[in-house]
């Protein structure tokens, strides 16, 4: 074998072997964000009943000090996070992101049904927004959307945004979309209540609230997916 | 399917070609070109050699490039320098005469009829067993020739190339082309040990005149007469040879304008010289390295600088419009400023594309340094480097569009 041929094969094995290592790194990282991902819900799974618990609790004094405390967590919030970029590096399709995205969706709804209580009970006028998007490509505006609720969400810490992928097979989010009458017209928002289609710009979104809803105050944050 | 998608069989090219040179840097001809120390001055053995200048319009700099040939360590019986008026219209006559009275200085005066005219006008006036020709706008180290000449005894071989930089770079334009060039210092090492060799530069080439003179001296050679020259050595046989520590410095464009024009000359030069008249050497196993793999490469990095850059283009034009398109309506504060980032590990950027990009980068600066430490070229890389890799990417793929388009119209460009 002559030395040219010789350092061809060389440099192939050299090449596939580096290609290899990269695919086997990016495989190792993804596997390891999904570990991360798995551990954040076992904590979630503690937090979900923890929060059971408590609304459990709170239901025999609704209206207790601790109250003020009650809702999901800054973890739910880095999970919506860390499952929207692991979606985006996965691919919509993956098993364990769906199983994660109905996790937390289910979090999110218990979370909602939760303030939703407290505020008839004790009286309190929490704005909540229920979002439903889609990323299966036939809502070209929801990206734009998330985006004007997540600078809403961030501006205005009181106001409580769940958001929902519209086409999760989960049960609980299908009687959620039954019961809300939400219709298949992505981006959808139920605010307070009240339903609205479509977006077009901040400023009209904006005008779907209540008035005086959007007024900066302190408390927790909710992140949407 | 995703646009990256298309890069990546590039990628995986240009991944595959740095190991290569890599994996023939370490076989064994190369680190015995390596081992092989500089003639001695005092050996009695030493050649007979003649360096071409070739000039036309080069009053600025042509004294500067005659001093250096004068100061080279040489035996002086055994070195001439010829001077050669390519119908100049400057000053460069007059540069020219204050050297008259040199004995080992000729001057000659020709029409302006092309370089390769100059050239083989030299060529013919003297009877030197080896003949280089150095560009007027170049400068050699004194102990070049002595490198140069243990590459050129064995009678196979045809020419042999120096390790050529560029000339005090002064803006950051001119250090990305010191990188460049000096990244060429590993390459034509590496090739030489295999006989891929397609160019023997103007700066400080050497060639064996008998052979020159054999093959009927120099062509136009669509306006890369030192390219169609180590193509025609290449294709009769002979070997071309590189001596690594045979430092020559030469002046680089200092604009952009004056690049591309450089530049698409170099490019559509090898396309038209290669898919013309030396369409026989590509992928033909006679030709060894040269022929499988250099010539065929030089083809696909031409077509994938141009892919590679459309594609980032694209991409970036594409993520910009959707950043702004995302934030449309968003208080700038908000939208453009970053809030509560720190480093977490779980959003590393990890895709292939960036990744293999990567891997294609770091072993760029590689070849880069180790052409830096195998010539033994002075000064510091640091700025060459950077401006290597932030600017190269953007700029030579202008050129490679314009020679394409060039080639593909037949359109001709004047010289300069």
């Amino acid at each position: 074998m002559s030395l040219v041929a010789r350092n061809v094969l060389v440099a192939l094995g050299i090449t596939i072997a580096l290609v290899a290592t990269v695919a086997y790194a990016i495989n190792y990282l993804n596997g390891q964000r999904l570990a991360e991902l798995a551990a954040i819900e076992d904590q979630l799974s503690i937090d979900t009943l923890s929060l059971d618990t408590e609304f459990s609790l709170l239901e025999t004094a609704p209206c207790s000090e601790n109250t003020e405390g009650i809702g999901l967590t800054r973890e739910l919030s880095d999970l919506g996070d860390r499952l929207s970029y692991t979606e985006n590096q996965l691919g919509n399709g993956n098993a364990q992101v769906i199983r994660l995205k109905q996790q937390y969706s289910l979090l999110e709804i218990r979370d909602y049904l939760i303030t939703k209580k407290l505020a008839e009970a004790c009286g309190t006028k929490p704005v909540t927004v229920l979002y439903f998007y889609s990323n299966t490509g036939n809502c070209p505006d929801c990206d734009k959307a998330g985006y004007a609720l997540s600078y809403l969400r961030d501006t205005y810490p009181m106001l409580r945004v769940y958001s929902f992928d519209y086409n999760l097979k989960l049960g609980a989010l299908q009687t959620l979309i039954d019961v809300t009458k939400v219709k298949p017209e992505l981006p959808a928002f139920v605010i307070n209540g009240i339903t609205s289609y479509g977006f077009t710009t901040l400023a009209d979104l904006e005008k779907k609230f209540p008035k005086g809803a959007l007024a900066s105050t302190t408390p927790p944050a909710t992140k949407n997916l | 399917m995703s646009p990256e998608l298309l890069a990546y069989p590039f990628l995986f090219v240009a991944i595959f070609f740095e190991s290569f040179v890599l994996v023939t840097f370490l076989s064994r001809p190369a680190r015995a070109a390596r081992a092989r120390g500089p003639a001695l001055f005092s050996d009695p053995a030493l050649p007979f050699v003649a360096i071409i200048v070739p000039c036309l319009n080069e009053g600025e700099t042509v004294a500067a490039t005659t001093e250096s040939l004068l100061a080279l360590q040489y035996p002086k019986e055994k070195l001439e320098i010829l001077l050669v008026d390519n119908g100049s219209t400057d000053e460069t006559p007059e540069v020219m005469a204050r050297y008259a009275g040199n004995p080992r200085v000729h001057i000659l005066r020709e029409e302006k009829r092309g370089k390769h005219h100059a050239v083989n006008a030299g060529i013919a006036a003297t009877h030197a067993e080896f003949v280089g020709c150095l560009d007027a706008d170049s400068f050699v180290e004194p102990d070049a020739l002595l490198e140069v000449i243990p590459s050129l005894l064995d009678a196979k071989v045809g020419a042999t190339t120096a390790a050529m930089s560029v000339h005090q770079p002064k803006n950051l334009l001119q250090h990305m082309q010191n990188a460049e060039y000096i990244f060429g210092i590993t390459l034509r090492h590496v090739l030489s040990s295999i006989n891929g060799i397609y160019v023997t530069p103007g700066p400080f080439s050497i060639y064996r005149r008998s052979v020159v003179v054999a093959l009927g001296g120099f062509r136009e050679g669509h306006k890369t007469e030192d390219l169609e020259m180590a193509l025609r050595l290449q294709k009769n046989g002979y070997w071309i040879e590189n001596a690594p520590r045979a430092r020559v410095y030469t002046k680089a464009p200092l604009t952009i304008g004056e690049l591309l024009k450089q530049r698409t000359r170099w490019t559509t030069g090898f396309m038209r010289n290669v898919s013309n008249e030396y369409r026989g050497l590509v992928g033909n196993h006679r030709y060894g390295a040269l022929g499988t793999i250099v010539l065929p490469l030089g083809f696909i990095a031409i077509g994938s600088g141009m892919l590679i850059f459309c594609l980032a283009l694209f991409m970036f034009v594409r993520n910009v419009v959707s950043a702004f398109t995302l934030r449309s309506g968003i208080p700038l504060a908000y939208a453009w400023l970053p809030h509560g980032a720190t480093f977490d590990w779980f959003y590393l950027p990890s895709s292939m594309y960036i990744l293999l990009g990567a891997a294609t980068i770091i072993g760029s600066l590689t070849l880069i340094t180790v052409g830096k430490r195998l010539s033994r070229t002075g000064g510091s890389l640091s700025r060459g480097l950077l401006t290597y890799l932030f600017l190269y990417g953007l700029i030579a793929p202008l050129w490679l569009m314009r020679a394409t388009a060039d080639v593909t119209l037949g359109k001709k460009r004047a010289w300069r």
